[in-house]
């Protein structure tokens, strides 16, 4: 399992962050924090790096150091590294270039398999879509500042799972809100479900989705499984039948008490890319964090 | 769906998306090739203007890579039976481009001898500690060594020396305040306003002085061409201060921490060392070069025999100036000069000169006028949304053709592309500042539309008033 853990400034990314590396420990992820950078552009690429040389020189961090080091010191201060290990603090010089814009510091004496800081410039889906493709992550945790503009090119283009923490608030209790059907993604999503509600400790409301009064036997059998599958892994879930648009209904009973897990939809990649999908649009419309399972 | 997996129509989905604007230049392309040329338009011309189409809109997206540009342009200019391949060659390299590649090469040198902190410690030590001495100073320095030296250099140097200050003037660096705004911004627009002092301050100064000594319409010295803009960049620089000073006025009026940390920082490296004054001796000798002997050798050359000086004497490696040069970029304006003269040869500058002049005469009433607002106005805004070089490269050869003086018309093109003041991606030194991450795309308008609008009253009443006077 390999996670992706992206962050943008202090100021913004503490509760992805948080949210991030609890998952990452329970699932026992190795993971990559990343930050990307402002994009420069290609006339001035070199003028800025020169100028970044100097600043070396200078004793100022690059832009961007900034925030991996306040990342390093949560890390530290949540114990996933261990802190006897690094007596110098934050081991600025380790961050090594490796071609691209794209620079990496592996953290030593970490708690948790392989974790790693990374810094990477240029426009963000560019940036995430490349991560993820060569370096093959299984899930994306991404806050949600920029979540409606971002959301298509998220849900589109994005190989991994993806996790937006969107309107995260670190003292609530969350329940979490699976919507099951009867496509392939529901099993995956379900299964996710299970071990984010071991972890966190959340109740489960499974909600599955009917356009008319009639419920197909396939949506029964498939909430019936959810709900043995639920209680066999000890994880108190409660199945709920609704009648009306699948998007409107997901995102009004998630209201901003829920994580909504959901799985990806299985429509072409061109229906998807005209049409939209029921994911796509919740991840638009919701008020509160969504889990995306691919 | 036809044996191809979800996952590569999803990647040729994201091409698409990515790459529309280079889509849309190949179709736009393919349907001006099918529309008959216009009256007083040769298929040559017709064909030279498809180019400067692709070529802007492949800039100002950014879709491929600017190299990339730079190569289509060659290609097109071949298949589309513009030139031959071996005069399209001929036209991709000049002393225009010699001088870009020697100027960002000189930079890479400058850079590497450690002067910055030097540069530091002098201007702290005339300015004193009150900020605003110190906004002042930073716009005086920078406008006038970036008027010889360029302004990339220039930026990349100031710019360690204002982040030292911001970081011990006990602020998080990582916000932005109005302290590093300002700083920050008398740095880039310093460098701005002094690109136009001498032909060596941008590599568009030097692509114009090529246009007119190619098309046989003047030349113009080193000295001259001082003559004609150091009066306008000496005016500007008071201003430059007044409007940055007066838009992001800061809280802390007085600097004492910080300029004393900076001082213990700087003295910390100790005198000055053989090294860095053969490194200003060296630049001192391509400065005469360009005053003396530019006439004679031409002006890139002598940027190239200062890179020649450098790296023999061991101030630079080899390696250094191959890491740091932006050879995207000497290819791009290679190219992009290339086109120019063929605007020219074809006839299609002549053409779209015409064209714009007849339209804008109904606007204005005024043919010397209409001059003055393509030159001025039009490339003011053009330099914004591309590169001021590029700017010149594809607007310089209409301008010149649209008759009036044209060593005037030259050199107030030149001064309009140095208007970069509204975007990031205006020039060099817009890029560096804003890639600190303390400056937002929107602080660029808030004090720039103002400066841009003095400049082109300034370089209206200057043209009209006190150039004549020179010739």
């Amino acid at each position: 399992m390999k996670i992706l853990i992206a962050i943008s400034s202090k100021e913004y990314s503490g509760p992805t962050l948080d949210v991030g590396m609890n998952i990452a420990r329970i699932l026992k992820a190795s993971t990559t924090i990343v930050d990307v950078g402002q994009k420069i552009s290609e006339f001035s690429m070199k003028d800025v790096s020169l100028a970044n040389e100097l600043m070396e020189s200078w004793d100022i961090d690059r832009p961007g150091v900034d925030v991996l080091e306040w990342a390093y010191k949560y890390l530290e201060k949540n114990q996933f590294i261990d802190s006897q290990d690094m007596c110098d603090g934050f081991p600025k010089h380790s961050l090594v270039d490796s071609g691209a814009g794209r620079a990496e510091m592996l953290l030593q004496g970490s708690t948790i398999e392989d974790l790693s800081l990374i810094l990477r410039n240029g426009e963000i889906i560019d940036e995430l879509r490349d991560e993820v493709q060569t370096h093959e992550y299984d899930l994306t945790i991404i806050g949600g500042s920029g979540k409606r503009s971002m959301a298509h090119d998220l849900v589109q283009y994005i190989d991994s799972s993806i996790f937006v923490v969107n309107n995260f608030d670190l003292d609530q209790d969350y329940k979490i809100l699976l919507a099951v059907d009867d496509s392939p993604g529901t099993s995956k999503a379900v299964k996710y479900g299970v071990r984010v509600a071991q972890a966190f400790n959340n109740k489960v409301d499974l909600l599955t989705i009917s356009n008319d009064e009639h419920f197909g036997d396939e949506y029964r059998h498939a909430s019936a499984r959810a709900v043995k599958m639920m209680r066999r892994s000890g994880v108190e879930a409660e199945a709920h039948f609704k009648v009306g648009d699948p998007v409107d209904s997901i995102v009004e009973t998630a209201g901003q008490d829920h994580i909504i897990i959901m799985g990806a939809s299985t429509q072409s990649p061109i229906a998807k890319f005209f049409l939209g999908s029921k994911p796509l649009n919740v991840m638009r419309n919701c008020d509160c964090p969504v889990l995306i399972v691919k | 769906m036809f044996g191809f997996s979800a996952r590569s129509i999803s990647n040729v989905l994201f091409w698409v998306t990515r790459k529309k604007w280079l889509i849309l230049s190949f179709l736009l392309s393919i349907s001006f090739f099918y529309i008959p040329s216009p009256d007083g338009l040769s298929p040559e011309g017709h064909r030279t203007l498809i180019i400067v189409g692709v070529t802007l809109i492949l800039i100002i997206s950014e879709s491929i890579p600017l190299p990339a540009v730079a190569i289509l342009i060659l290609i097109m200019e071949v298949i589309l039976g513009v030139d031959t391949a071996d005069g399209v060659a001929s036209s991709f390299m000049s002393d225009a481009v010699f001088f870009i590649m020697g100027s960002l090469m000189l930079a890479v040198s400058l850079v590497n001898q450690g002067l910055d902190k030097r540069l530091a410690l002098s201007v702290i030590n005339v300015t004193g500690n009150k900020t605003w001495r110190i906004v002042l100073g930073f716009v005086t320095i920078s406008a006038l060594l970036s008027s010889f030296i360029g302004e990339h250099t220039v930026g990349a140097m100031m710019l360690p020396v204002a982040l030292a200050l911001i970081r011990n003037a006990g602020l998080d660096t990582d916000k932005a305040t109005n302290l590093s705004t300002v700083l920050l911004f008398s740095i880039a627009y310093g460098c701005a306003i002094g690109s136009i002092g001498t032909p060596s301050g941008g590599g568009r100064n030097v692509i114009m002085i090529g246009y007119l000594s190619e098309f046989g319409m003047g030349t113009v010295s080193y000295l001259d061409w001082m003559k004609f803009t150091y009066p306008m960049l000496l005016i500007e620089i008071p201003i430059v201060a007044a409007i940055v000073w007066y838009t992001f006025t800061p809280s802390q009026k007085i600097m004492d921490s910080s300029v004393r940390k900076l001082k213990v920082k700087v003295a910390k490296t100790g005198e000055m060392n053989a090294n860095q004054y053969m490194a200003i001796a060296i630049f001192l000798v391509v400065f005469f070069g360009w005053i003396f002997l530019s006439p004679f050798i031409g002006l890139g050359i002598v940027a190239l025999s200062g890179v020649f000086l450098y790296i023999s004497f061991g101030l630079v490696d080899w390696q250094d100036i191959n890491k740091n040069t932006n050879w995207g970029v000497i290819l791009l304006f290679g190219a992009a000069i290339s086109l120019g003269i063929q605007m020219r040869e074809t006839g299609a500058a002549l053409w779209v000169a015409e064209q714009t002049l007849q339209y804008l005469e109904h606007v204005f009433q005024d043919i010397a006028i209409v001059r003055w607002f393509v030159a001025v106005v039009v490339t003011g805004i053009l330099t914004n949304l591309l590169s001021n070089a590029a700017t010149v490269a594809v607007l310089g050869p209409i301008i010149l053709d649209m008759g009036g003086n044209a060593i005037l018309m030259g050199i107030m093109t030149s001064v309009a592309s140095a208007f970069a003041y509204l975007t990031v991606v205006a020039s060099p030194t817009c890029m560096i500042i804003h890639s600190t991450g303390l400056i937002s795309s929107s602080d660029y308008f808030k004090a720039g539309w103002k400066l841009f609008v003095i400049s082109v009253l300034l370089l209206f009443m200057i043209s009209t008033f006190y150039w004549p006077m020179l010739l």
